[in-house]
């Protein structure tokens, strides 16, 4: 019952977070053009899922968290921007993106598939997609989730990775059915309720329902694996040159590992490295 | 001696305080025509509801032929008063004594015409649906309706939609037929139709009681006149006398302000 | 992905809303009606519920409403549910939330009737069963069906409400097509085949309207 409250609470506040996150931009907005009206400052838009934790979420303090927005927080810190947060609904992440609302899709977003639907930068993390199990469960490996129902978020590269002819479509063709879900949270419940018997996710978002909830595993096997990016409109190369030179700094100086192990769901797959 | 079809003795009914029938006796007997004449406010459709149970009394008795529809009881406390009607199935068999023809017609508007007279009988009566047609069919002729039976009522002027509503009560062939101001609604022209109709039913020797303003045709048609006032007869006799020799001074007044 | 490919994987979507659209309005039209009896019972616990009932199914989400009777048996009674169980909730949800909006328009309508219907019905004899059904309901029908019309197209359009419980309806697969093919396309399918819908449904409830029209 908890986390059914949680997911109903974490909606209801969402809206007035929202709200007043509004309201304190537009005060910064206008402090900032007292200070520095001589120069504009850049603001860089960061689009990301709110509902993606732990890279994007509201965090236990109810406020807009999550590895991402650290990182992306830091290098506009880096660079002296201002950083605006543009919450937006997964699917209409594209919208977004090209209308301009935001300067970049940021929020555990994997690469892999759509390597030529943007202009990406360097992966900054690793992820692997699993199935995830009640501890009491018979299903052992992927070859007993035959005639189950498995869930997966929708718009999620595990839901693409289960669509994906050269993916794990043979391995979805076997299941029942695939049941799509707006968020993991709601497929979680299902879960936990007994709608669905498994759940395709990556692993840090699996870790992260986990982390709460114990009672839950992974299979050994795993569906596939991924990277992270940060995806730019087409052509906006500038921009994510600019991004990829701060996220290189930014390792340098370690700031990134200090982000990261914050997250210790995330801190295994943190692939960029200091130079020696 | 002709029989008595409605018996009505110590009727009392009031809205919240207001005391709307005070002690009202009303005899019918066959082949009878019942005027009811009065100022608005007088009683007299609270009396012909009350007849027909549309409204529940609140004192008195009410006999149909020799049924007792409704009777009063006097409490323990000797003071307080129950009203007691008859059982479902009883009331149910007085309910085919009486018809009553409302001043808004009350058609059945999704039927037509026909059906609007024949499905009393039908339904209720559960009488053979091929004699019922027949009859509703001789009626509607009666009523010179004969070429609307299969029309709606919408298609009907007021009088002929009140012929219909007459045709419909005496398809039931009650003993007794109420009328409850049906010319009220009409214009002129279309009630001279209506009271043509109820004149011819008098003349067949149908037991009738009609609340109306219509004074010379109330004279004209009615063996009998009641003049109510203030939820009491006020006076009662024979038309001739009652319109043209009243007795009492609310009654003069009355005719007078109709005469003006 | 292909236009045609797209258009054969959303058309599963389409059946399956069109599925729970014609489920939904099966039950909830007659449940309607059984409400407003409940609703003017002369037994006031029964009235009192009813009403209660309404205010809930008009005063909360009806997204809401299909994730209580999802998770309500685990959360609640601690029930485990079933993969077949998802349907059942979203039929329960649907069709208890839709019931509430017909029973008042349903009533509006029987209220709306002239008392005078039910006297000349009850001086005939009739019993008041026979008075609502042969009396009464017929002519309700014709002064309720615009209202009734509005509420069948937005159920149309409600049924993408569904997702909440990964329903793959036509507009779960829009999305999800859309998301994973970056392309806009899909929702445009979707648009065109409510669309289409509701075109279909006001014509087939024009047509009942007009089939009532021989009598004002």
């Amino acid at each position: 019952m908890k986390k059914f409250l949680a997911v109903l609470l974490s909606a209801l506040c969402l809206a007035t977070l929202l709200a007043g996150c509004n309201k304190k931009e537009t005060t910064e907005n206008t402090s900032v053009q007292a200070v520095s009206s001589e120069e504009e400052k850049f603001v860089f838009k960061h689009g990301f899922d709110l509902d993606y934790p732990p890279y994007s979420y509201i965090n236990d303090d109810g406020e807009v968290g999550g590895f991402d927005v650290e990182l992306c927080q830091a290098v506009c810190e880096y660079y002296g921007w201002e950083y605006q947060a543009v919450p937006f609904n997964w699917d209409a992440k594209d919208a977004e993106l090209n209308a301009g609302n935001c300067d970049c899709i940021w929020s555990g977003f994997t690469r892999n598939g759509r390597e030529d639907d943007y202009t990406w930068s360097i992966s900054y993390s690793d992820n692997t997609q699993m199935i995830m199990v009640a501890d009491d469960s018979d299903i052992k490996t992927l070859a007993d989730l035959t005639g189950k129902v498995v869930g997966v978020q929708t718009a999620t590269s595990a839901y693409e990775l289960l669509q994906d002819e050269e993916g794990q479509k043979k391995l979805c063709d076997t299941f029942a059915s695939l049941e799509v879900f707006d968020t993991y949270t709601v497929a979680f419940s299902s879960l936990k309720a007994g709608g669905i018997d498994a759940i395709a996710i990556d692993v840090t978002s699996g870790n992260f329902l986990m982390s709460e909830t114990p009672g839950y595993h992974f299979l050994e096997e795993t569906l596939g694996s991924e990277q992270y990016a940060i995806g730019f409109r087409k052509g906006d190369t500038e921009l994510c040159e600019k991004i990829n030179a701060a996220l290189k700094a930014l390792v340098e100086d370690g700031t990134y590992a200090e982000i990261g192990a914050k997250y210790p769901e995330i801190e295994p797959f943190l692939c960029l490295k200091p130079e020696e | 001696m002709e029989k008595t079809v409605l018996r009505m003795t110590n009727i009392e009914k009031h809205f919240d305080d207001l005391e709307v029938l005070k002690d009202i006796n009303l005899t019918v007997n066959n082949g009878e025509v019942v005027s009811i004449i009065g100022p608005s406010g007088s009683g007299k459709s609270t009396l012909l509801r009350c007849a027909t149970f549309l409204e529940k009394i609140d004192g008195g008795e009410i006999v149909y032929l020799d049924k007792t529809a409704a009777k009063t009881r006097v409490l323990s406390d000797g003071v307080r008063k129950k009203v007691e009607y008859a059982g479902k199935s009883e009331m149910k068999e007085i309910k085919k004594c009486f018809g009553l023809v409302f001043q808004q017609f009350n058609l059945f508007p999704h039927l037509s015409v026909l059906r609007n007279v024949m499905d009393g009988p039908v339904e209720v009566l559960k009488r053979n649906r091929k004699e019922v047609e027949q009859e509703a069919r001789e009626l509607l002729d009666k009523m010179g309706l004969a070429d609307k039976a299969d029309t709606y009522p919408c298609n009907l002027s007021g009088g002929q939609q009140q012929r219909v509503a007459i045709a419909r009560a005496l398809a039931m062939k009650p003993e007794v037929l109420f009328f409850d101001e049906p010319t009220s609604a009409l214009d002129p022209e279309l009630t001279i139709e209506v009271l043509k109709i109820i004149r011819k039913l008098a003349e067949e020797k149908m037991t009738m009681v009609i609340v109306t303003h219509e004074m010379s045709f109330a004279e004209g048609v009615s063996n009998r006149v009641i003049f109510m006032d203030g939820g009491v007869i006020v006076e009662e006799g024979d038309p001739k006398e009652v319109f043209g020799n009243p007795k009492q001074e609310r009654t003069k007044q009355f005719l007078k302000s109709y005469t003006e | 992905m292909t236009f045609s490919t797209m258009l054969r994987t959303m058309s599963s979507g389409m059946l399956r809303t069109l599925l729970l659209f014609i489920l939904t309005l099966a039950g909830s039209i007659p449940l309607g009606m059984i409400v407003v009896f409940l609703k003017k019972s002369k037994i006031r616990p029964i009235s009192w519920l009813t009403k209660i009932y309404i205010a809930i199914m008009r005063g909360t989400p009806l997204m809401l409403q299909l994730l209580v009777w999802y998770f309500g048996p685990y959360y609640v009674l601690g029930m485990k549910i079933t993969s077949g169980y998802k349907f059942i909730a979203l039929l329960i949800g649907f069709i208890m939330n839709y019931a509430a909006y017909f029973a008042e328009i349903y009533r509006s309508g029987i209220e709306s009737m002239p008392v005078g219907q039910y006297e000349a019905a009850e001086i005939l004899g009739y019993s008041r069963i026979r008075t609502f059904f042969k009396i009464i309901l017929p002519q309700v029908v014709k002064r309720i069906l615009p209202a009734v019309t509005n509420e069948v197209i937005t159920l149309v359009k409600d049924t993408s409400l569904a997702s909440a419980l990964a329903y793959q309806e036509v507009f779960s697969l829009a999305k999800q097509i859309s998301a994973s093919q970056t392309s806009f396309l899909p929702f445009v399918v979707a648009g065109v085949f409510y669309f289409v819908a509701n075109y279909v449904v006001a014509i087939v409830m024009g047509r009942i309207e007009k089939s009532m029209q021989y009598y004002k």
